[in-house]
């Protein structure tokens, strides 16, 4: 989504279209042309969605209503696997490690990440450079890789402890390996890849004009009104748009979880993530059908989720004009 | 993708590639989901290499030297039986059940794979592995050269679903110097009893100021395991007979108690290390790595143990409540082989097979990684073969085999799931989150709905 906005110039609207090619082509050919050339440039993709994602889809939501083993067939069972969701400890388990996460760590990855943009957006010299030195963290932070190395940094013997130590504290916990502190490592984690947001912050900070300032600063305002009064409001859809889109990957987190514990979601469930637990039913224990069936409750909770947002959003998000 | 082709000339078109699409999509995944009916029964002949060239999937899992010695043995079959093509395929454990699960749900299991008492009838009571019974009958898998004490513990009923590879015994692993240099004389193996262990590997601990520690947490590596070799001296077991579970929940509170003294006295380490050793796989273990004088092993890891300690290890046995060297021990099927249902030519799996297992070729390249070698004659035969933590295997199982019990029945369906349970409550258990009773109470139930 990032790349949709245009970061690196604030003359162009980037609803505008780039200048030249297409607009001297007679009516005509256009039509017959121009109306199919679309459509087969995006058939690579729609096949993909069609039969490597809408499949599965469907599949799933059928499997949910069945006892299906992956080895054996799907047995029908009606509502069974729902049922027996709110039975089971280790699902609420799951619940409740991922709303911790979720509700921790996407404000504070977002605060963070509006706190640099501004930072940033202040014209420093090799901007450009900055700006990809801050986005690193987000395209490698969702790594096989860069799991492990956390977990090789936080370790009981590891880099952070090491420091600890030479500078005083005689016993740093181990913090992937003590239900206390995994999981607030695995937020500290969610929270450096801050490069995204960040990005999309920078983009909308230069989109408000100067003038607001200046006149803000003719009437008064210090720096701490300036932000309140005229930065906030302005960023508002910027910020909508970052909390959603955050929230949505953030309920989706598996692959930090799944490393750092070594697929168990331990220390003792502490980082069971609620689609690690999935993952765990559905491909560990031969439970495809409740496997499912927790895919479409997750999608229940991100999809109200969303909508909630949607609805407040009407309070507090200003789009001008 | 053809979809595209045919529609250009007609007016929605893309309607009709979405309803096309949607349709052929549906068709995909249903025929995946029942892509695994019939099976079972063994198969009606197959292809094999008269029919032409046969290629079959092979898949283990294992540590590098396994995945090397495999290729091997891969390699020779092939170069002795023209027109027979095999295709390695391997990973880690974890991930191997996985992959399994996957490919078999999609019809493209693995024509000869290793498998794991945990879960031959996972896989055999949904019919996906083959009955081996008319390919021992024929004579195509002989049996008669197999370790008696094993060669049954593939039966399902009157079917026999996989073959032993080998065989191992879960004991104890020490580190002689370890103790010496802590002051602490090494336990009589035959006269321990778990009190004992857990005092000795106390002071051990406290000798070396915390360096080293006396011992490993019982319930996280192999905890099942460790369990159930407890609970056998009790009398019990894991699971019985008939697959229901066959221990008390008194069994398990003592048990757990040993660990939490363990853990209160500072013979094993703190949780936490617990935790990360136990991530760290066999080349972490304590063990292996200078940090901890006794583990709890099977017989076929000392050699990568040694590796990693770079000095001499032993095997020791169970302790025992009396002291008097009656442990729960037992002789198990190090892992198996089975032939997938979906076999396309499970005669030529049966061969290889039965090469694997009883060519004196095969023995001597892959030696006793997969355990000691289930063929007693060319155990026999390779023993002098083998490096110093091999022979010591050897010697070992072969000192304790008298005093062993009879190797447990295949475990039910779920039983693969025992372990992560155990773990679990004995991380809770270690980390104060819950009480001994408590988690007792909730691993039977946990277990139960397992299986059930």
């Amino acid at each position: 989504m990032s790349s949709t906005l245009d970061v690196s110039s604030r003359e162009r609207p980037h609803d505008e279209a780039p200048p030249g090619r297409g607009h001297d082509a007679p009516r005509a050919t256009r039509k017959k042309s121009g109306r199919l050339a679309p459509y087969l440039f995006l058939a690579p993709w729609f096949a993909g969605l069609l039969f490597i994602t809408a499949g599965p889809i469907a599949a799933s939501a059928y499997l949910s209503f069945t006892d299906y083993s992956l080895i054996g067939s799907p047995e029908w069972i009606g509502l069974d696997n729902f049922e027996r969701m709110f039975n089971d400890p280790r699902f609420y388990q799951s619940l409740k490690v991922t709303f911790i996460y979720v509700v921790v760590s996407v404000p504070l990855q977002l605060a963070f990440a509006l706190f640099l943009a501004m930072v940033l957006d202040r014209g420093l010299k090799g901007l450009a450079l900055y700006r990809s030195v801050y986005y690193l963290p987000s395209l490698i932070g969702g790594s096989v890789a860069i799991a492990i190395l956390w977990r090789q940094i936080f370790g009981s013997d590891g880099l952070l402890n090491q420091v600890l130590r030479f500078i005083g504290f005689e016993n740093p916990p181990g913090w992937v390996s003590n239900p206390d502190y995994a999981l607030g490592t695995l937020i500290v984690l969610n929270v450096w890849t801050f490069g995204a947001p960040m990005v999309i912050f920078l983009a909308g900070l230069r989109q408000i004009p100067t003038m607001y300032y200046e006149a803000a600063s003719l009437d008064g305002a210090g720096k701490a009104r300036q932000f309140f009064q005229v930065t906030l409001p302005l960023l508002s859809p910027i910020i909508f748009f970052n909390l959603v889109l955050q929230t949505i990957n953030a309920f989706q987190t598996f692959t930090q979880a799944f490393i750092v514990s070594g697929g168990t979601g331990g220390p003792a469930d502490s980082t069971l993530f609620y689609t690690l637990y999935l993952y765990q039913r559905g491909f560990g224990n031969f439970d495809m059908g409740y496997a499912s069936a927790l895919a479409w409750f997750l999608l229940l909770i991100v999809g109200g989720l969303t909508a909630i947002n949607f609805l407040a959003s009407k309070y507090w998000v200003f789009y001008g004009d | 993708m053809h979809t595209i082709r045919t529609q250009r000339a007609r007016a929605p078109w893309p309607t009709r590639l979405g309803v096309a699409g949607g349709v052929l999509g549906l068709l995909l995944t249903t025929a995946a989901c029942g892509g695994d009916d019939g099976g079972g029964a063994a198969a009606d002949g197959g292809t094999t290499r008269e029919d032409g060239p046969v290629s079959m999937r092979f898949s283990w899992w294992g540590s590098d030297t396994r995945h090397a010695a495999t290729q091997e043995l891969i390699d020779l079959y092939e170069s002795q039986n023209e027109g027979v093509t095999i295709e390695g395929d391997f990973t880690g454990f974890a991930d191997y059940w996985d992959r399994l699960a996957t490919s078999t749900a999609g019809g493209q299991a693995p024509c000869l794979m290793q498998q794991d008492t945990r879960y031959v009838r996972e896989y055999a009571d949904r019919n996906a592995l083959l009955d081996l019974t008319p390919y021992i009958e024929d004579g195509t898998i002989d049996t008669s050269d197999l370790d008696e004490n094993v060669a049954e513990t593939g039966a399902v009923e009157d079917a026999t679903y996989a073959i032993p590879t080998g065989v191992n015994a879960f004991s104890v692993v020490i580190d002689p110097q370890a103790y010496e240099a802590a002051g602490v004389p090494v336990p009589d193996g035959s006269s321990w009893t778990w009190d004992e262990m857990v005092e000795t590997a106390a002071q051990v601990t406290q000798a070396s100021g915390g360096q080293v520690y006396g011992m490993q947490a019982m319930g996280l590596n192999g905890g099942d395991t460790n369990f159930e070799v407890y609970a056998r001296e009790q009398g019990e077991a894991l699971f019985d007979e008939n697959g229901e579970i066959g221990f008390t929940q008194d069994t398990l509170v003592d048990w757990w108690n040993i660990e939490k003294e363990a853990s209160e006295t500072g013979a094993e380490p703190p949780p936490s290390t617990t935790v990360e050793v136990f991530n760290g796989g066999v080349d972490q273990a304590l063990v292996a790595t200078g940090r901890g004088a006794s583990g709890f092993w099977w017989t076929n890891e000392l050699p990568a143990l040694t590796a990693g300690a770079g000095r001499d290890l032993q095997f020791l046995q169970f302790p025992s409540a009396e002291g008097n060297g009656e442990t729960g021990m037992y002789l198990k099927p190090a892992m198996f082989w089975a032939i997938s249902s979906d076999c396309e030519s499970p005669q030529e799996a049966a061969m290889f097979l039965d090469w694997l297992i009883n060519s004196e070729e095969a023995v001597e390249i892959i030696k006793a990684d997969r355990g000691l070698p289930v063929n007693t004659e060319l155990r026999d035969q390779i023993a002098p073969t083998l490096d110093d933590a091999g022979q010591a295997a050897v010697a070992f199982v072969e000192e304790i085999t008298p005093d062993l019990q009879e190797p447990p029945a295949l475990p039910p369906q779920g039983a693969g799931e025992v372990q992560a349970i155990l773990q679990r409550y004995t991380e809770q258990i270690l980390f104060d989150q819950i009480s001994v009773e408590d988690a007792a109470e909730q691993f039977m139930t946990e277990v139960e709905s397992a299986i059930a």
